[in-house]
């Protein structure tokens, strides 16, 4: 999936939540009159107040990609199990470099024309082209030409075997959403993201700008049964709390996320329903690697083994969460090794040896840059109590706000910094792009040739299993280099009211795509 | 009236200075905070390539002084340009346009309350003087003003909405859609930033109506037998209320102040929580709107009690 | 010791300013004292011992770090009133040099100071110390900072207006005339007589500056942790508040202990030093 960055958005949300921000669309509060005929599925999406374009090839908050999931489909999509089935495309077929897919026939845009490889091959090459600057264009970097074969098929050809390609076409943060050629040049791109035009199971009404996106069933929808309500409208709510109450007051049906501190009364409340799973996402401590005194692997080992990341999860995240042992979060199987690896375990008499081999020594000042004022902040100031009484070192936090701090860290001007990424769905891009030398999230100055060429190897091995064993192997060798100090995955949540049926959660928030299946009963 | 014309010209010109030295001085710190708007639009993709393009494509490369002069010129055309992180794309004169009648009912709201809360109990206590009546005005005044208008937001959402369930904890709805709605969903933000103002005001009111009540002409009135209520509406509190006013117009920097932490936390879609998330996602045409309109409520505010006082008291223009 | 004694005999003839130092100095002592018999630190963390409700071992309960609340509300509001004291103190020294000179020398001096302080007017407060935490950053020193801008203004003027009232006086006049330096005739003449509005101006303000303080620790751009300010605690309880209500709750009725102290010291310090107000209450 695409990567669903959490880094800024985590930090607007934390803003947002620290201050108790809290919109509770008009929707919620005002029962609308012909409710009684009219089935409404009300949705909140929580932590955001904004919603600035529905263009799948230029959205950049999740809130944007949570919406626009109900209004496009991709090729394929990944169900309940996180396996890839089939979407807009009704079969797949690889062969080296050549990706051929067949289209489903009769499939329907909300403006009445048929979804064709004509506009699958635009959709596709609209992102690779640098005048849409769509942030998603590395995604088809490894594509070299999309092709049509025939009205209902198209082939894809990469530069060399590419295996993350099947996982950057789905339903999911990835841009390769399909969009109708004919509405997006009519309108010019612009106008596209504001009357988004898509196959999916809601088409779009309208934004009201800080409060809701309205949404009504596509009656032409190709799966035949669904959606199963008639309109949709989602309210954008600032603070998980608000979502929580309006749910329990019977003012909303569904929320994209929960309090971590109100799970456990949550759970025992009948008039709400919870789910909870460790979730796609991976925390973890940024470290520059060219500066003291994160340069020296010792000291990177030292701390790395000086906290202990249970109890980090306990009292940062309140329990929701699973520490790390690696990079891969254990929502995908066959790249997460169960076995503890050493540099990702409290260990304080090794941490401690680790520190006697360091040049750098214990008394030197480091600072550690975290942003907003819910658990990211909270989770630095632990992880730095921690790391100080096991190692008698001096760390201290800095905080400031998720711009500034993405400024810096992108620009590789700090020791050390909060950060992750939230909603990867293939381990490539965990290893590789953190990781690999010249991964597009390593700005840290880390670089291991033989990493390198394991993880270019992992990127052409289209076998699951075998492709799965490459990245365990990364892994160690990440764990024994600890370019960055892995923490851990926090749970992903979704709230809803009892009177909500079909909704299938998923470890990743899917949300908008999740929408189809979902009924209500009065 | 000449004389008043031309002090009337030189205020409207100094607040138009004043406008545009703020904007530009909102322009200068905001440019100097860190951070990037090309961060915010590119998020987790930004990359050295795509962040150079984004500056270059919204001038962000240029020298600070000709962004700032590229800005002035866009106000100068009577435009507020567009925004190019938050709503990448749409017009900021627009987005104000639309956030602009929640900040204003939010404030009014407010002042409203306050006004109303504190007329009746200013007067009261004025009248009441030295009795208990007029002890529970004073601890009113003094506790209402000693509680911070955020906390006192989260109180009343866990008394009225929590507990009580009687209004809702979160959100609201827009005058433009509802006016019900406004009320109902605006009652708890109003109150918070009101209660504060409200001691402020009955402590003015109630020092303002004592002093008026030993003037002279009070006294002259009471001579010629006219009834106390009588003297009261049409001598005292007629008088005491010019003083008031102007301090009640002083206020309203105050009230802004107030509303921009109230929409955030109740969640009120107006100019506040924009200005705010625009100066997260660093969108720099968006800051200095919002500035902007602030200013010029301040300064229009400030103008409108001046010229009340001038005209109340013509040797003020001197 | 004979001014003492006045303003002691001064304080007991008026009972809002007896209020507000009984307050205050129960809250003085408290915060100076307080963290010394209480057993906990402020800042050491407690895992086995979080988000405690209040007891008698912990009156305001513990926070998500297993930190007793109360003692951190205590270290906390020596912080906060640390930021409110210093810039308000900033801003009166500033603000009432700038007013002297505007108001003494007119002129060029009146039209630069006076546009500057009515630009800084012009701003809602909490505004202007919103941007200035963006530019300079987060932590006390900078809160310090804001407070003092978001003051500065209405010192500047109230000491202005006051210069101009008082540079009329003959006893100015006649300075003036035996050839005194303007340094002289502000520091020694001027500036004894315009003191006692400023001094309640500083006093009242004290309180809004904890305001300050602590609303913008609580939208995370204040005060650095682990230094603890009353602000910062509420923000951190912001998250939790459903679960743990007290923590937001009781520091939030701390502040308003404060203030309510403040504001009642300000008031009486007002009563007696306006004459006009002290006759009336005589009366």
């Amino acid at each position: 999936m695409g990567t669903r960055i959490d880094g800024l958005e985590g930090g607007r949300r934390a803003f947002l939540q620290a201050i108790g921000a809290g919109v509770l669309a008009n929707a919620a509060l005002v029962p609308l009159a012909w409710a009684a005929e009219t089935k409404t599925l009300r949705a909140a999406i929580t932590g955001y107040t904004v919603i600035g374009t529905l263009d799948p090839a230029v959205v950049k908050s999740i809130s944007e990609s949570m919406t626009l999931w109900a209004i496009f489909n991709a090729l394929v999509k990944f169900d309940e199990k996180m396996t890839i089935v089939p979407d807009l495309a009704e079969s797949w077929a690889v062969d080296g470099n050549a990706w051929t897919f067949k289209l489903k026939k009769g499939v329907k845009f909300h403006d009445g024309s048929e979804m064709t490889a004509d506009d699958v091959k635009f959709s596709l090459e609209r992102l690779r082209d640098p005048k849409t600057e769509s942030p998603y264009k590395s995604k088809l970097d490894a594509v070299a030409s999309i092709d049509i074969v025939d009205p209902y098929t198209v082939k894809i050809t990469t530069k060399e075997p590419f295996a993350p390609l099947l996982t950057f076409l789905t339903n999911t943060r990835t841009g390769t959403q399909i969009v109708p050629r004919k509405a997006v040049e009519a309108m010019g791109a612009k106008e596209f993201g504001q009357k988004p035009v898509g196959t999916g199971p809601f088409k779009f009404v309208e934004y009201i700008p800080g409060q809701k996106i309205v949404l009504e069933a596509h009656k032409e929808y190709f799966v035949q049964s669904e959606p199963k309500v008639d309109r949709a409208e989602i309210a954008l709510v600032a603070q998980e709390t608000s979502a929580v109450n309006a749910i329990l007051a019977g003012n909303m049906d569904l929320s994209s996320s929960a309090p971590f501190a109100d799970v456990p009364a949550l759970k025992k409340n009948a008039k709400i329903k919870v789910s909870s799973m460790v979730g796609l996402n991976y925390r973890y401590m940024e470290l520059n690697n060219k500066q003291a005194p994160f340069d020296d692997v010792h000291f990177r080992r030292a701390v790395s083994m000086a906290f202990d990341r249970q109890s980090l999860v306990e009292v940062v995240l309140f329990g929701e969460g699973a520490p790390a042992n690696g990079l891969i979060p254990p929502g995908i199987p066959a790249a997460y090794d169960t076995t503890p690896r050493k540099t990702n375990t409290f260990d304080p008499d090794a941490a401690k040896a680790e520190l006697k081999k360091s040049k750098h020594p214990a008394s030197m000042p480091v600072t550690v840059v975290t942003f907003g004022s819910s658990w990211w902040k909270r989770w630095a100031e632990v992880f730095v109590d921690q790391v100080n009484n096991t190692l008698g070192t001096q760390l201290k936090v800095e905080v400031t706000d998720d711009n500034g701090a993405r400024t810096r860290i992108y620009a590789n001007n700090i020791q050390a910094a909060v950060w992750g990424y939230l909603g990867f769905i293939d381990p490539d891009e965990y290893m590789y792009e953190i990781c690999h030398t010249k991964g597009s999230r390593n700005n840290r100055g880390y670089s291991n040739p033989e990493l390198d060429k394991l993880l270019e190897g992992a990127r052409r091995e289209m076998d699951v299993a075998k492709r799965g064993a490459l990245y365990k192997k990364a892994e160690a060798i990440v764990a024994e280099d600890v370019p960055v100090i892995s923490c851990f995955s926090n749970n992903a949540h979704n709230l809803w009211a009892p009177r909500v049926s079909g909704f299938v959660p998923l470890p990743y928030s899917a949300f908008g795509s999740q929408f189809g299946g979902v009924s209500l009963s009065s | 009236m000449l004389q008043f014309l031309r002090y009337l010209g030189q205020r409207v010109g100094g607040a138009i200075a004043t406008v545009f030295a703020g904007a530009i001085a909102v322009f200068l710190i905001m440019k100097a905070a860190p951070g990037d708007p090309a961060m915010f639009v590119l998020g987790d993709f930004a990359t050295q390539q795509s962040i150079a393009a984004f500056r270059a494509r919204h001038s962000l490369d240029q020298p600070v002084l000709t962004q700032l002069w590229l800005w002035l010129e866009t106000v100068l055309a009577g435009n507020l340009g567009e925004s190019v992180s938050l709503y990448a794309g749409r017009d900021i004169a627009q987005l104000i346009g639309q956030r602009m009648p929640s900040t204003a009912f939010l404030g009014i709201y407010a002042l409203l309350l306050a006004l109303v809360s504190s007329l009746v109990l200013g007067t009261v206590a004025a009248l009441q003087r030295g009795r208990t009546a007029d002890a529970a005005v004073t601890l009113f005044a003094v506790v209402g003003i000693s509680m911070p208008d955020f906390w006192l937001g989260y109180v009343l959402v866990l008394a009225f909405a929590l507990t009580l369930g009687w209004l809702p904890a979160y959100g609201f709805t827009p005058p433009g859609e509802s006016l019900t709605g406004a009320l109902v969903t605006g009652l708890l933000p109003a109150l918070a930033i009101a209660a504060p103002l409200a001691a402020v005001f009955s402590r003015i009111l109630r020092v303002s109506l004592l002093e008026t009540v030993e003037r002279d002409y009070v006294t002259a009135a009471r001579s010629m037998g006219y009834n106390e209520a009588f003297i009261f509406i049409n001598y005292v509190l007629r008088n005491a209320l010019i003083p008031f006013v102007t301090i009640v117009g002083l206020q309203v920097r105050y009230l802004l102040g107030g509303v921009v932490v109230i929409e955030r936390i109740f969640g009120v879609p107006g100019i506040g929580s924009l200005m705010v998330d625009a100066a997260f996602a660093r969108d720099y045409a968006v800051v200095q709107a919002c500035a902007l309109t602030f200013l010029v409520i301040v300064l229009t505010v400030n103008l409108i009690v001046d010229l009340v006082c001038v005209l109340l008291d013509p040797r003020r223009s001197h | 010791m004979r001014w003492l004694a006045s303003i002691g005999r001064r304080i007991r003839g008026n009972p809002t300013a007896l209020a507000g130092t009984i307050v205050m100095g129960v809250l003085v002592v408290l915060i100076v004292v307080g963290p010394w018999l209480i057993p906990y630190s402020p800042t050491r963390m407690n895992y086995s011992n979080l988000l405690k409700p209040p007891s008698l071992a912990h009156p305001f309960g513990t926070d998500s770090f297993g930190r007793d609340v109360f003692v951190r509300v205590l270290y906390g509001a020596r912080v906060s009133l640390f930021c409110s004291l210093t810039g308000i103190l900033l801003a009166a020294v500033i603000g009432t040099l700038m007013g002297l000179l505007a108001g003494y020398f007119g002129r060029v001096y009146e039209a630069t100071l006076m546009r500057l302080a009515d630009l800084l007017f012009a701003f809602p407060s909490f505004v202007l110390a919103l941007f200035l935490m963006f530019v300079f950053g987060f932590g006390v020193l900078n809160v310090v900072l804001a407070i003092g801008l978001v003051y500065l203004p209405g010192f500047a003027r109230l000491a202005r207006n006051m210069t101009l009232l008082v540079k009329e006086e003959a006893y100015v006049q006649a300075a003036k005339v035996s050839g005194q330096t303007p340094f002289r005739i502000m520091t020694r003449e001027i500036l004894p007589n315009i003191a006692p509005p400023l001094i309640v101006r500083l006093s009242l303000g004290f309180a809004f500056g904890v305001v300050i303080e602590a609303g913008l620790s609580f939208l995370g751009l204040g005060v650095q942790p682990p230094t603890p300010s009353l602000g910062l605690i509420m923000s951190d309880a912001k998250e939790y508040f459903q679960r743990a209500p007290w923590v937001l709750t009781l520091t939030g009725l701390g502040i308003s202990v404060i203030l309510l102290g403040l504001n009642l010291l300000g008031d009486g310090l007002r009563d007696m030093m306006d004459p006009r107000l002290r006759r009336r209450e005589e009366a």
